[in-house]
């Protein structure tokens, strides 16, 4: 019960729609630095974790331990949107529902793709429920990954698992004239999802930049807790 | 034994499995001339380090036991506890903790923050130990104190400061750089005994400069007179900033680090300058009992000679007199011919031989003053016991102590060993609280339990050895238990008339899941159940929870209520309660959708980044849950929890899967439900063990 109160009032419930999240191949979450791109993706990964599916975070930036806490963080925002819940049960949940993330963190200069494959052969080889999702936070979309992005779009492939990937843009750059960020035009055609976070006024707001008839809806989130700005407790 | 406690440092050597200790034990030994040859781990000269004492570990290379050993080092007396590394043997880590006033956290300068770094800094938190950290094997390739010390920060959350920095590292390693005094110290001699101050080379002393600048920052925070010495441009003296490290490490808050190579004998002596200017005394740990005789209310011991005596029995041993038990003094004094009182069965025992020790040598001693550790002869105690004055009754707080998690059964080739066997049992069970044994009455097998494969093979290997007890052992098992998932209502009259005086007892109630092991709750009104049945009640409820009724394991986490019941003038009795308890508890049980549960460790793999994805495999492979993975250079470390019963030989299959180059450590994490398809498999197991 409580899964689903959390899963209804969770903001990617609005935005992209919980059963869209798996539909796609490759999903994105662009921002400058310090929006919150990681914080979004994290809500991903909560529903797809609420829905009771294995899901896997690789991050080429934070540690175990802070891939850990963000998602503490994650689902202690989500539980305060609701209002009351009883503290002993909401634990409860999270310790059953944390058993199923397996945080990945990986140096930049050693990410490796096949790393990521033999594991989830292994899934395969076990006869295990293959993860719903993966977040890749860190790769650098500043530079020539086409290869790493080839390598992905094949696990995606045969293993039929939806890629979500934190995109870092910059305040400079110019957007295309369908308001892409340069990281995201070059390689438009991998990705089924995008969305743009941006800051404006004291809110964040998030754009559907590519999701079949959502695209450019806007929703203003809180900053401080990713969630919709405009929902009563 | 100096009665000037300031002068007194009760110290424990803590780190990953062969990170260095016992070799830098030995190096520390021997600077404070205590002993007078070298000899290193593994035996490579056939002696093997003093600290070492037993056959077994000398051979293994690993530290089982804790061997005492006191020395002296600039007139101050250091108490040192040798503690084993692997995680098998963490209980007596814990012991060790439980008598330490401050401990140095060894790490390896090469593989850094190991996952039994963090189970010993866990335990160092649990007793609130302060500590320094010696950032070991510095001539290593691949050397790096300053990432360990990062480590130190990000994985273990220590506020560490260097407060040296190497002079050379890996082949080139030749000394240290003290940013407190801002020297370089150099260690010359066959075994680096002449330590050289030097200045400090030119091209290092800016370097110099900004690491003490940044170690001063760190300092000032617990010294109001260091703050303004910063402030006000003044002169910072060496004890401004030592006085302030010092109080920081006392309150838990910084941990210096300083570095070097045991093996190549660089810095130890700094080491010993450290453990004096930054651990605490005695006098600076605050050590509580508990007063049995006023509803086991908290006091404070003091570290005076004349208050009443309160010591913890903290080790036992075997010796050619009897046994040995290791003891640390917290208040009064032990002087030869007192009379103690054990305040665990308040029996009276008379201190014989006291005696202080270097590992297997001793030194025999007229009395044990407040704030040491010393052993005596003779006495008949268990590991953990406290001993009193017998004005008072006080009782150090318990120790923390797992149960065991798996067991195996051991038969005795002969009746020599049979016989040889019971003593070294009997002597093990003292000794470890982790290690239990038992006979199964059902197959007549001696059962011995612990905490994982490798803590029983060494007590069998032991048994062997120091015992001449051969033994046949079989296969691991694991500690199964039982409980059920939801509330089941029992209603159960036990009635008896085979002539004489009949049987009769009437309990009704519900059982019920709890997170406690076992709870009786007693909610009879009206005196449906006489008082004095009570009791016979819950004894019968009880003896149920030993054997469950589905596959005979230890049942837990169950609640019993009883709130109705009935009972005869002249049939009912204790015996006929018990009775009507355990046909309840049958009544209540397969109601209640009773489970099985199994023991999941924590097994935390290190292994080279390109072997990363098959270790996680082979979790997967075992049932396990990955927690996580982090790369750590060129090591990947991945945590999970896996059940116990898939680890078994799983050593050997990490091995071959990554040319034997990754490692894993595993400890108890807790008891879940096993998934129905295994269950069903024990359940088959079971019957077919019955039937043969």
């Amino acid at each position: 019960m409580l899964k689903k109160d959390l899963n209804l009032r969770s903001p990617i419930e609005k935005i992209i729609g919980i059963d869209n999240i798996t539909n796609s191949n490759f999903g994105a979450v662009l921002s400058r630095a310090g929006v919150g791109k990681t914080r979004f993706l994290v809500q991903i990964a909560l529903t797809q974790l609420l829905n009771d599916q294995k899901i896997v975070h690789v991050s080429l930036e934070d540690s175990m331990g802070k891939i850990n806490l963000r998602y503490n963080e994650g689902y202690t925002n989500l539980v305060d949107s609701i209002g009351y819940v009883d503290p002993q049960k909401a634990v409860r949940l999270w310790d059953d529902i944390n058993l199923n993330k397996v945080g990945i963190s990986y140096n930049e200069a050693s990410f490796d793709t096949t790393k990521i494959k033999d594991y989830l052969k292994s899934f395969t080889k076990a006869q295990l429920p293959m993860p719903a999702i993966m977040i890749i936070d860190g790769l650098n979309f500043d530079e020539e990954i086409t290869d790493v992005l080839e390598d992905l779009k094949s696990i995606n492939q045969e293993f039929s698992i939806s890629i979500w990937f934190a995109m870092r843009t910059h305040r400079d750059e110019a957007l295309s004239k369908e308001g892409y960020p340069v990281q995201l035009e070059t390689r438009n055609e991998l990705f089924d999802k995008a969305l743009f976070l941006q800051p404006v006024d004291n809110k964040i707001q998030a754009i559907v930049l590519k999701d079949g008839n959502k695209t450019n809806q806007e929703y203003l989130l809180e900053p401080a807790t990713m969630m919709l700005a405009d929902q009563d407790i | 034994m100096i009665r000037d406690l300031k002068r007194v440092r009760n110290i424990g050597i803590s780190a990953h499995i062969d990170s260095g200790k016992t070799t830098l034990t030995e190096r520390v030994l021997f600077y404070t001339d205590r002993i007078y040859k070298i000899n290193e781990v593994r035996g490579k000269d056939g002696t093997g380090a003093v600290m070492d004492s037993m056959d077994l570990e000398r051979e293994r290379g690993i530290t089982i036991a804790s061997a005492a050993t006191y020395c002296e080092w600039k007139k101050h007396n250091i108490n040192i506890i040798d503690t084993p590394g692997h995680v098998d043997f963490t209980v007596e880590v814990e012991r060790s903790l439980r008598v330490l006033d401050g401990v140095v956290l060894i790490l390896c300068s090469v593989s850094g923050v190991q996952s039994q770094s963090i189970t010993v800094d866990q335990q160092m938190k649990r007793y609130e130990v302060p500590c320094i950290a010696f950032v070991n094997k510095c001539d290593r390739s691949g050397a790096n104190p300053a990432k360990v010390a990062r480590q130190l920060k990000d994985k273990l959350g220590h506020n560490s400061v260097l407060l040296q920095l190497p002079i050379g590292l890996e082949d080139k390693h030749e000394g240290v750089i003290d940013l407190v005094a801002m020297k370089a110290y150099y260690f010359e001699g066959e075994h680096g005994e002449k330590v050289t101050v030097k200045e400090i080379p030119e091209n290092r002393i800016e370097e110099a400069r900004a690491a003490r600048e940044e170690m001063i920052d760190a300092a000032s925070l617990f010294s109001d007179e260091l703050t303004d010495a910063i402030l006000e441009e003044a002169d910072i003296t060496d004890d401004m900033i030592k006085t302030a490290v010092r109080t920081g490490v006392l309150a838990r808050q910084i941990t210096p680090v300083f570095l070097g190579s045991a093996y190549k004998n660089k810095a130890v002596q700094p080491l010993l300058d450290a453990v004096i200017d930054y651990l605490p005394s005695p006098l600076d740990i605050n050590n509580e009992a508990i007063d049995l005789d006023n509803n086991e209310e908290s006091v404070v011991l003091e570290s005076s000679f004349d208050k009443p005596t309160v010591a913890l029995a903290f080790k036992l041993e075997d010796g050619q007199y009897g046994q040995l038990t290791y003891l640390r003094v917290y208040q009064g004094c032990i002087a030869k011919g007192d009379t103690l009182i054990n305040s665990r069965d308040g029996k009276k025992v008379k201190a014989g031989r006291l005696i202080r020790m270097h590992a297997s040598q001793m030194e025999e001693v007229e009395e044990i003053p407040a704030g040491h550790i010393g052993a005596m002869f003779g006495i008949d105690c268990a590991s953990g016991d406290t001993f009193v004055s017998p004005s008072i009754n006080y009782s150090m707080l318990a120790m923390h102590v797992m149960e065991p998690v798996i067991s195996l059964s051991i038969v005795p080739r002969d009746n020599k060993a049979q016989i040889n066997m019971s003593k070294a049992l009997n002597r093990f069970t003292k000794e470890d609280p982790t290690f239990k044994t038992y006979v199964d009455h059902e197959t007549g097998d001696t059962i011995i339990q612990g905490m994982g494969e490798l803590h029983l093979e060494v007590y069998v290997e032991r048994m062997k050895r120091e015992y001449q007890a051969e033994v046949t052992t079989g296969k691991p098992r694991v500690a199964y238990r039982e409980t059920i998932t939801q509330k089941a209502v029992f209603n159960y009259t036990h009635k008896k008339q085979t002539g004489g005086a009949g049987q009769f007892g009437r309990v009704a109630g519900f059982v019920e899941p709890c997170d406690e092991e076992f709870e009786f709750v007693n909610k009879i009104t009206g005196g449906r159940i006489p008082t004095q049945y009570i009791p016979a009640c819950e004894k019968g409820f009880l003896a149920c929870m030993h054997k469950g009724p589905k596959l005979e394991f230890p049942v837990t986490g169950i609640r019993i209520t009883i709130d109705d019941g009935a009972y005869h003038a002249v049939d009912s009795s204790e015996m006929a309660f018990q009775a009507a308890a355990r046909g309840a508890f049958l009544e209540a049980y397969g109601k209640a959708r009773p489970v099985i549960k199994e023991p999941i460790m924590k097994v935390v793999i290190e292994t080279p980044n390109e072997f990363q994805g098959s270790c996680m495999g082979l979790i997967n492979q075992r049932r396990g849950i990955i927690q996580g993975s982090q790369e750590e250079g060129v090591m990947s470390v991945i945590e999970s929890q896996v059940p116990l019963s898939e680890m078994f030989g799983f050593s050997t299959i990490l091995r071959s899967a990554t040319q034997g180059k990754a490692q894993f450590t595993m400890e108890f994490s807790s008891y879940k439900q096993v998934p129905q398809s295994i269950a069903e498999e024990i359940i088959k197991q079971k019957q077919e063990e019955k039937k043969a």
